[in-house]
């Protein structure tokens, strides 16, 4: 290579990286939600802000957005809070059955919301047979919130622990620290990047919740999301859903500004492989405790709802069997809508697997162009200045990755019916349609997930290689790839679970022939009588299995290069 | 929740790089949203559609039967049907319809009734498809000042009672009919020994406290059609002010502990006892057509079918079809239309769909006609009354239970 400065250098080619999957949100996100958004605040070609004014003034909707806040930041807290026990105990413990429940974990997350929400009903409705009427209240809609993201909290933080040294935890124990001051002062600061990460995800899920609210909230109970629902697809009031729009982006940037502000660059970098303690089984008293207690905490809180649906699905007219699976392969009176199960798998393992690459391979781009190594003189102030402008797009980018997750399905969806409707881009009758949207949603996922682990790889490592004569790629391949390997397989788990149990986006771009298992499901719900209702559990049912056995295959992939850990 | 004290020492500056990136957050916002505006505002895109009124004629196509046979179309005609996520129709009846005509038909589910039409308002100067079934009546309006649909008088019309022909320019074709209407759980009754209720007014007697489940008129079509059925029987529905007839009948149900769910989904499998379900409700806004299907020996008499419906009940839904303006083939279209109200189709509806048949005398299966009530006089409101009232009533209604 030439003589150039490392720093010119390093800086287009850092742009370059961050330039697709920009490019991809600029065009599937951006465009269409600005479409969408814009059609509703001109009208005859002049702007009409009206709707804005009267929006922001209206109390009711100021009053929506307040619950929807507060939910969500509570949903997030109790969610993590809930969640960082059972990451540890897949990051530090061995036990039977570890992968799978690994895998399990994600099972909520791809269960369309109205499937949980009467499994929810079952078990905390005004018939419930827990005995407790929760629906109604906040209660029934955080439990629910925390069922379908305990997964994110626990594989995003337990993939950064298992990661995590254990020598200066080793030290602190050596010089008297308890245990519990050893987790406090040393592991979770350490972890804080993941757990933010985490968060944050929980938190755009909780804000822009629809069915949970819903079907638990009762009447009452109305989040910014569904009012844009109604907005949009129900009175066509495109001004007041784009101001509701635009509400809504401006308080989740509020909110992913906060989680900005939390995180601060770290001066060490905290993957070092060497010293990674591997899981190990439980050995004194209060280690078996902790254990049979997440597990305990998992089986009833995870594990009833689950168990609601599989019963139901055995149950039928006819009395317990399986007759709500085999009747989902006959036809009913040869419909020409009809699409066996089998078919319905089919398309969305497809999909789902082009949505995961899509999101991986951009997620990936993302994460390297925006994990620029932590400077050790970050309080040096001209060193700051200097780097003041890269920073300032880091953290932009960062969060601007984010924002798909935390806006409407329907703003995102209608805006695509109208901006993707022209050549070159006619996306709308096209196969792509749907893998395209899936990943806008999947993408910040990825990145999330992808962007701190990057950067929690020690700049020394690379810095080491590089002296020992191997290229960028080497580097890249023998250092960066097998230090996250995990946290890849997770985001690649997680992209793969938006795609299989996406509705909203899907129910109004799908094509007839490519019906997928949720909006069979949906299907199966919307008819009276019979067996429908077994049906559409036996159709949940078989999304979780698919869903379990896809993401211990994604676990069990690894790069070549990879050692054994 | 960020305040750890080696932090506070590089706030300042770290505000100013908070500020700085705010700045441009927002400049990269507007510029994207700038080229946007830019691209939007083409040929195609812009703010034309929601402001433009049905000013402009909109085309009528000429009849396509003669002597009441279905036109040939050139091999390999295209004819692509918008439709909502509930439709449904016998591969044998459509293949019928590509025999005769040569059409190959695709159907373009899209979302719900209310997603349905207005994706298909959005897209109105690019349709993404020919012909749109399964509009209701409560729709129309918008879609009439849209300019949404050609006119096309069908040829089938002539056996279709003109109650249903609500409109007289002939944008919209009936194809088919599903009341609305209260269901019971038979056995629950039974087991109490209480007689069924007789209609609306019963809901509120203390007699049957907690036993009723209705849809979210604001989120439900069904709930909104129990809205009419309501504000139709007591009245009121022209008082703006807190305590229309209708309304106080709503307060009346709410002291009797009427629940109230999100969507038919939640209300039929989550709250009622009747069907699949284990819900603790024995009565629940669903419609006439659904008692059939939760009969699995048509053998067994009537009175022991699992559910019934209280027929005072029941409001007037129709479905309707309609050849959309921009439509590429709007002959085919014509031609699908009035295949729709031939006997093969009309005929194929009920079991399929859960709904009535529109053309007299059409067969319908025994258990049709065995475990529903036939309604002869539903509840009804005119629907540009219904379009002007809506959105006041929703809110009237909300400020009850809100």
């Amino acid at each position: 290579m030439g003589q150039r400065l490392p720093l010119r250098r390093r800086i287009p080619w850092r742009a370059l990286l961050a330039l697709p999957p920009l490019v991809f949100l600029a065009l599937f996100f951006v465009w269409p939600v600005t479409a969408i958004v814009m059609r509703g605040l001109r009208s005859a070609g002049s702007w009409d802000l009206t709707a804005i004014f009267a929006v922001v003034h209206d109390p009711s909707i100021g009053r929506v957005m307040w619950f929807t806040l507060w939910e969500s930041l509570l949903s997030t807290i109790v969610c993590v809070l809930v969640g960082l026990p059972g990451a540890a105990l897949f990051a530090r413990f061995e036990f039977q059955g570890r992968r799978i429940l690994w895998a399990l974990l994600l099972v909520p997350f791809v269960l369309p919301t109205v499937v949980a929400g009467l499994a929810f009903l079952t078990l905390i409705g005004p018939a419930g047979v827990t005995g407790v009427e929760l629906t109604g209240t906040i209660w029934a809609i955080i439990l629910a919130h925390v069922f379908f993201n305990y997964a994110v909290v626990v594989r995003t933080v337990g993939a950064a622990w298992a990661g995590l040294g254990e020598s200066e935890v080793d030290a602190a124990r050596t010089l008297g620290a308890s245990p519990l001051r050893a987790l406090l002062t040393i592991t979770i600061p350490r972890l804080r990047s993941a757990v933010l990460a985490a968060a944050s995800i929980v938190f755009l899920f909780s804000f822009t919740s629809f069915g949970i609210v819903m079907i638990l909230g009762g009447v009452r109970q109305r989040t910014i999301e569904v009012e844009i629902y109604d907005q949009t697809a129900r009175f066509l009031h495109l001004d007041v859903a784009a101001a509701l729009s635009i509400m809504q982006v401006v308080g989740v940037i509020f909110v992913l500004m906060l989680f900005g502000r939390a995180r601060r660059p770290r001066a060490a970098g905290s993957v070092d492989r060497a010293d990674t303690r591997p899981s190990r089984r439980p050995r004194t008293v209060g280690e078996r405790a902790f254990v049979g207690a997440n597990l305990l905490f998992m089986a009833l809180f995870l594990g009833s709802p689950l168990t609601v649906l599989v019963v139901r699905s055995f149950s039928t007219s006819k009395g317990w069997g399986f007759d709500a699976y085999s009747a989902l392969g006959s036809s009913r009176r040869g419909s020409s809508s009809f699409v066996s199960p089998l078919d319905a798998v089919g398309n969305s393992m497809r999909f789902a697997l082009v949505t995961m690459v899509i999101s991986v391979l951009l997620g990936s781009c993302a994460a390297w162009a925006l994990a620029r190594p932590p400077r050790t003189s970050s309080r040096n102030s001209t060193v700051k200045h200097r780097f003041g402008a890269a920073r300032v797009f880091d953290s932009v980018t960062e969060g601007f990755l984010m924002i798909p997750l935390g806006t409407s399905a329907v703003t995102v969806g209608f805006g695509c019916l109208i901006a993707l409707a022209d050549p070159p881009l006619d996306l709308r009758s096209s196969w792509w349609m749907l893998p395209i949207a899936h990943s806008v949603i999947a993408l910040p996922f990825v990145a999330r997930l992808l962007v701190p682990a990057v950067r929690s790889i020690d700049p020394k490592l690379r810095e080491v290689a590089s002296l020992l004569g191997a290229g960028k790629f080497r580097v890249w391949l023998t250092i960066d790839l097998p230090m996250i390997r995990r946290q890849i397989a997770v985001a690649a788990g997680f992209a793969f679970a938006v795609s299989l149990g996406e509705f909203g986006a899907t129910s109004f771009l799908v094509r007839a022939r490519d019906v997928t298992v949720p909006i069979a499901i949906y299907r199966s719900l919307g008819r009276p009588g019979g067996d429908n209702l077994s049906q559409a559990m036996a159709l949940a049912v078989i999304l979780m299995a698919v869903i379990a056995v896809v993401v211990i295959c994604i676990d069990r992939l690894r790069p070549p290069t990879s050692a054994e850990f | 929740m960020t305040s750890t004290n080696h932090e506070q020492f590089p706030a300042r500056s770290s505000l100013v790089a908070r500020r700085r990136r705010t700045a441009l957050t927002v400049a990269i916002l507007l510029l994207v949203a700038t080229l946007a505006a830019g691209c939007s505002g083409g040929p195609s895109g812009g703010s034309r559609s929601l402001s433009k009124s049905g000013d402009e004629p909109t085309p009528t196509i000429a009849p396509v039967l003669s002597n009441g046979t279905l036109p040939r179309f050139p091999d390999g005609t295209v004819l692509r049907v918008v439709t909502h996520d509930s439709f449904a129709v016998s591969s044998a009846v459509l293949d019928e319809f590509t025999a005769r005509t040569g059409v190959t038909v695709e159907f373009l589910p899209s979302g719900d009734a209310g997603s349905m039409v207005n994706s298909a308002i959005l897209t109105k100067d690019d349709p993404q498809g020919d012909v749109l079934f399964g509009i209701d009546e409560n729709l129309l309006p918008r879609t009439f000042d849209e300019g949404l649909f050609q006119h096309y008088a069908a040829d089938g019309l002539g056996a279709v009672p003109m109650s249903l022909q609500v409109d007289d320019q002939h944008r919209v074709t009936p194809i088919d009919r599903g009341d609305v209407c209260v269901n019971f759980d038979r056995r629950w009754f039974a087991d109490r020994e209480l007689a069924v209720p007789g209609g609306l007014r019963a809901f509120t007697d203390s007699q049957y406290r907690s036993t009723l489940a209705v849809e979210d008129p604001s989120s439900s079509t069904p709930g909104l059609s129990f809205l009419l059925a309501t504000i139709a029987t007591f009245g009121g529905g022209e008082d703006t002010g807190p305590n229309p007839a209708w309304l106080q009948y709503w307060r009346d149900l709410k002291a009797n502990d009427v629940a109230v769910v999100d969507s038919w989904e939640t209300a039929y499998y989550g709250s009622f006892s009747g069907s699949s379900g284990e819900g603790d409700r024995p009565l629940v806004v669903s419609y006439a057509s659904s008692p059939p299907a939760e009969v699995l020996d048509p053998s067994v008499p009537t009175e022991a079918s699992p559910t019934g419906v209280v027929a005072p009940t029941c409001y007037r839904q129709i479905e309707f079809a309609g050849v959309l303006s921009g439509a590429q083939q709007p002959r085919a279209a014509a031609a699908f239309i009035e295949f729709m109200l031939m006997p093969s189709f009309q005929q194929d509806m009920p079991e399929l769909m859960y709904v009535y048949p529109v053309v007299d005398g059409t067969p319908v299966p025994e258990v049709f006609s065995k475990f529903t009530t036939p309604v002869a006089e539903p509840l009804t409101l005119n629907y540009e009354l219904v379009d002007a009232n809506r959105e006041r009533w929703v809110a009237q209604w909300a400020s009850v239970f809100r």
